[in-house]
């Protein structure tokens, strides 16, 4: 059964790489139009937790409710076409391509037409109109954040799991995948795994805070926290 | 038993097939004229220079070139199988001129049907592979394939001793003549151009170009890509068919070397030397290679070895081939100022 108003609920989830345990009976709960940030240390299961709900891990144990529905198990494309998009951490557009066709290539498949989806990815970032033509190979490493987000936002997503948005970016650039960030706030449910805690204190709801393979702690009410410095000490 | 249901689930997701068909035209029309004038007129060119038998020859490998390169340079797979499907087209269209009909156009739909079906078939334990499963499972069934035409199936393929291809004329037209032969390659070779041309620049094609650098992203936007590299592998074995069944009608006959193993060496270099990822590196790469191999041959005796040299000079000079190499010095890269500023 559905926590009221949850679209995705994790149950006793267990992963692990060969005999490696990498996390241990995770629970936790995202509510519709909700913002949650995940924080830990390096090693700590973020990056395994949000591969895990896009199907790029198997769980050995434990499920993974969407809507309604157990998802653990199905493959990435099949989670996609569900409303589930991921923006991994290695910010990797398709190089080859220009901007244009790696939006195209999304809208086409994530069935959107293609002057919906373009308008989407200018009204989030109207710069990015001046490099539709360019190889996406050839993009800064926050613009090519941009883009990967303005993707992932294709086809109307319902969850956006982001991994690591400002890492490696300039302060500048950060300042525009934040307002990005809050501009979708509201409007699609988010989980993004950060260590930026000027982002987590600007834009979370809610807070998972990761310790080896388990979650440590959860922040439901933001307000709670005095001070957001006291997350430091997860870090 | 969830495994299997899985993998059935994973099987019916729905890919764009609607879209896939319906190919985006970003290329004008009149663009794709002008580059189908300049391919034929190069050939047309080559004809007196380099006699017409000659370049009929070149122009059914660069068919055969181009489809291999669809499969390596734009899917990223590279196959030491190839000649498998140029042998199927072969003896496809060999055998349906034998024992059915003489009508060289049926003769070369039967080659790429037989060449087709045989992809369909194996396809779908292919593509499951990369690297180097793909291209030694790719040179397993064209090993099996060579023996079966060579001895299991001798009784309807004459084994070693191969068919002979006499197919009847075209409307009045005798394919029999140089000139005739030489102006029906180059229209099939124009048409699988044409329908590269289009095919590789629709959505479809940047499909399978991402899939070459990132498979895994590809499938986060929704994309079942076994049934992308399925369609495509299924795609390059049919233009390999028509490759080999053009090869057939033109030298009369067809023998288990159409099948060899060993000739898959020539179109990988051919695509290396022209440039992997592009339908102009591909006739260049196929133009060049048969130009070497087939005049090299006669000034020097163990020709390869220059070849070999050729291909040193190329992985460590000209990784993009000659088509790439050009297209590097004529490009003048724009990128607006935003983006040396923004550079995160």
């Amino acid at each position: 059964m559905l926590n009221n108003n949850a679209i995705l609920e994790m149950k006793d989830l267990d992963v692990a790489y060969g005999h490696a345990k990498a996390l241990h009976d995770v629970s936790l709960s995202i509510k519709q139009g909700e913002t949650s940030f995940v924080i830990g240390r390096n090693g700590a299961g973020k990056t395994t937790l949000l591969k895990t709900i896009t199907g790029l891990l198997k769980p050995v144990k434990g499920s993974i409710i969407y809507e309604g529905r157990d998802i653990s198990g199905l493959p990435p494309e099949r989670i996609s076409l569900e409303g589930i998009r991921y923006v991994a951490q290695e910010k990797k557009v398709f190089g080859n391509l220009t901007v244009r066709e790696n939006i195209e290539l999304a809208a086409y498949g994530l069935g959107e037409p293609m002057e919906q989806a373009l308008d989407k990815v200018i009204g989030l970032y109207p710069k990015i109109k001046n490099f539709l033509k360019l190889k996406a190979g050839q993009l800064s490493g926050g613009q090519r954040q941009i883009l990967l987000i303005g993707r992932a936002l294709v086809g109307e997503p319902k969850l956006l799991l982001v991994d690591e948005p400002t890492e490696g970016l300039a302060a500048i650039v950060i300042e525009d995948v934040t307002a990005i960030l809050s501009r979708m706030k509201g409007r699609v449910s988010a989980m993004i795994v950060e260590q930026n805690l000027t982002l987590v204190s600007r834009l979370a709801d809610r807070i998972f805070i990761m310790k080896e393979g388990k979650v440590e702690r959860e922040i439901a009410d933001r307000s709670a926290l005095s001070d957001i410095r006291e997350l430091e000490q997860y870090l | 038993m969830k495994e299997r249901m899985l993998k059935k689930e994973a099987e019916k997701t729905p890919g764009p097939m609607t879209d896939f068909l319906e190919f985006k035209r970003h290329l004008p029309k009149e663009r794709i004229l002008l580059e189908l004038v300049i391919v034929a007129g190069g050939f047309v060119l080559l004809a007196p220079i380099l006699k017409v038998q000659r370049v009929t020859d070149f122009m059914i490998f660069c068919i055969f070139v181009l489809s291999f390169d669809l499969l390596y340079g734009y899917m990223g797979r590279l196959s030491f199988g190839h000649m498998l499907f140029l042998g199927a087209g072969a003896y496809g269209g060999g055998l349906c001129i034998r024992y059915i009909t003489k009508d060289p156009l049926l003769a070369i739909l039967a080659g790429i049907v037989l060449a087709g079906l045989l992809a369909m078939l194996i396809g779908p334990i292919i593509v499951r592979t990369t690297g180097a499963c793909f291209a030694l499972i790719n040179l397993a069934f064209n090993q099996v394939g060579f023996f079966l035409v060579l001895s299991v199936l001798r009784k309807i393929t004459k084994g070693e001793d191969g068919l002979g291809v006499v197919p009847a004329g075209l409307g009045g037209l005798n394919l029999g003549s140089r000139p005739i032969m030489f102006g029906f390659v180059l229209f099939f070779l124009l048409l699988t151009f044409y329908v590269l041309r289009r095919v590789t620049t629709s959505p479809y094609g940047y499909l399978i170009r991402s899939i070459k650098e990132d498979e895994t992203r590809v499938k986060f936007l929704g994309y079942n890509t076994f049934l992308y590299k399925w369609l495509t592998y299924v795609l390059a074995g049919c233009l390999a068919g028509l490759a080999g069944t053009l090869n057939a009608l033109n030298y009369g006959y067809v023998n288990p070397n159409f099948m060899d193993t060993h000739r898959n060496v020539d179109v990988v270099f051919a695509v290396l030397i022209g440039g992997a990822g592009n339908l102009y590196g591909s006739i260049i790469g196929g133009v060049v290679y048969m130009v070497i191999s087939n005049y090299l041959a006669i000034y020097i005796p163990r020709w390869e070895i220059v070849l070999g040299m050729a291909l040193l000079i190329l992985v460590f000079r000209f990784r993009q081939g000659i088509w790439g190499y050009v297209r590097k010095k004529g490009a003048r890269r724009s990128i607006p100022a935003e983006i040396g500023v923004e550079r995160g």
